[in-house]
């Protein structure tokens, strides 16, 4: 019995101190992100190359599974809208659904796979061959070279991407009200202008820059800390995946809490 | 190897990414190694990378440069002279450099211009 309590206890403060480091991770690099001084030439490079790797690269692939993904999902759901007899609604319906749920939320999902495993095991190899050691040698501040650039274009990518997500996703919606409904493109112009508030696109930014946040800062923070060992490299990509998945889901279930109140 | 020698001068100085490019590659030319300036780590000899660690210690502020064990860090180093004149060319705000090396290569620099001591 003493033995469970002692293992119950190990756990909890092991658990409660990763959770400080992690926040303490957290506010230090949102810290350095709001110094100017941490905005050197190098890091500017730096952030330029990662919007390129990050959202620029991805393009193509993400306008194809935007096509796909989003005419498929808006079919459903103009279908079962029709189907429930909702068609005066269907403006705020497409929009509810496109601008605050699923763009930021498939968009974040698909830069994490893309991205986050990426960053996160470039971050854990650097760590194992003593590169990031070697850094710190020469007095270079790895929040400011390393990190930031990489959260910065996080966020950028994750919001930009997510608004084309939505722009794509509405023009597929056209294709289905017009197949549905026979409505004209001057009526679904209409329909959506009307639906659509300030609220929607507070929503997809903020959501948007959380998730972006959340997909480069959690794979760092995982890299960052692991063992130095090359056997742990997978280890601290699954852990590192597995935290970001969860961090996304809760991202989005605190959206839909605070968005219902 | 420019962005990792340029790197230090952008980021203690916060030199243009243009101009510290510009002047690493004439830290390179100095000792006939501008060809390695697009070459990444992987493409390079343990000779050049040595070179480079040297010249991005050069380029730090500290007056002071200290150097472990350079046969440890080269593959194959047989003359130490020519890696201790392409230093001196390098050096040329005069930082104090040290090397430290075991008693063992001791041998290696007899001859060399530079004082040793036990």
């Amino acid at each position: 019995m003493i033995k469970f309590i002692e293992n119950v206890g190990d756990k909890t403060i092991t658990s409660l101190s990763s959770l400080y480091e992690a926040i303490e991770f957290t506010l230090i690099c949102l810290g350095h992100m709001i110094q100017p001084k941490s905005y050197n030439p190098a890091m500017r490079m730096v952030l330029t190359k990662q919007i390129y790797f990050t959202a620029v690269t991805i393009i193509p692939l993400f306008i194809m599974m935007a096509f796909l993904f989003g005419s498929v999902i808006i079919g459903v759901v103009i279908s079962l809208a029709t189907e429930y007899s909702l068609q005066d609604q269907i403006g705020s319906i497409i929009v509810t659904f496109v601008i605050d749920e699923f763009s930021p939320f498939f968009t974040a999902l698909l830069i994490s796979l893309r991205s986050g495993t990426a960053v996160n095991t470039e971050i854990a190899v650097m760590n194992v061959n003593k590169e990031l050691n070697m850094l710190k040698e020469y007095n270079i501040n790895l929040i400011d070279y390393l990190f930031l650039p990489r959260i910065i274009s996080g966020i950028i990518s994750v919001t930009s991407l997510s608004i084309l997500f939505a722009i794509i996703m509405l023009s597929s919606g056209y294709l289905f009200t017009l197949f549905y409904m026979n409505m004209d493109l001057h009526t679904y112009k209409y329909l959506l202008l009307d639906a659509i508030e300030v609220k929607d696109l507070i929503v997809l930014l903020v959501k948007s820059i959380a998730f972006g946040f959340a997909t480069m800062l959690i794979p760092i923070y995982s890299g960052f800390k692991m063992a130095n060992s090359y056997t742990t490299i997978p280890i601290s990509v699954l852990n590192g995946m597995v935290k970001l998945f969860i961090a996304i889901f809760f991202i989005e279930v605190l959206s839909l809490v605070i968005q219902s109140l | 190897m420019l962005e990792n020698i340029a790197l230090i001068r952008e980021v203690h100085t916060l030199m243009p990414t243009s101009k510290a490019q510009e002047l690493a590659n004439q830290y390179l030319q100095k000792i006939n190694l501008d060809s390695i300036g697009t070459k990444r780590l992987n493409q390079c000899s343990s000779l050049e990378i040595f070179y480079v660690m040297c010249i991005r210690a050069l380029m730090m502020d500290a007056k002071t440069v200290i150097i472990e064990t350079p046969y440890a860090i080269v593959d194959n180093l047989r003359d130490i002279a020519s890696v201790l004149e392409n230093i001196s060319i390098l050096n040329f705000t005069n930082k104090k450099i040290l090397i430290l090396d075991t008693q063992n290569n001791q041998i290696h620099y007899k001859g060399c211009k530079c004082n040793t001591a036990k």
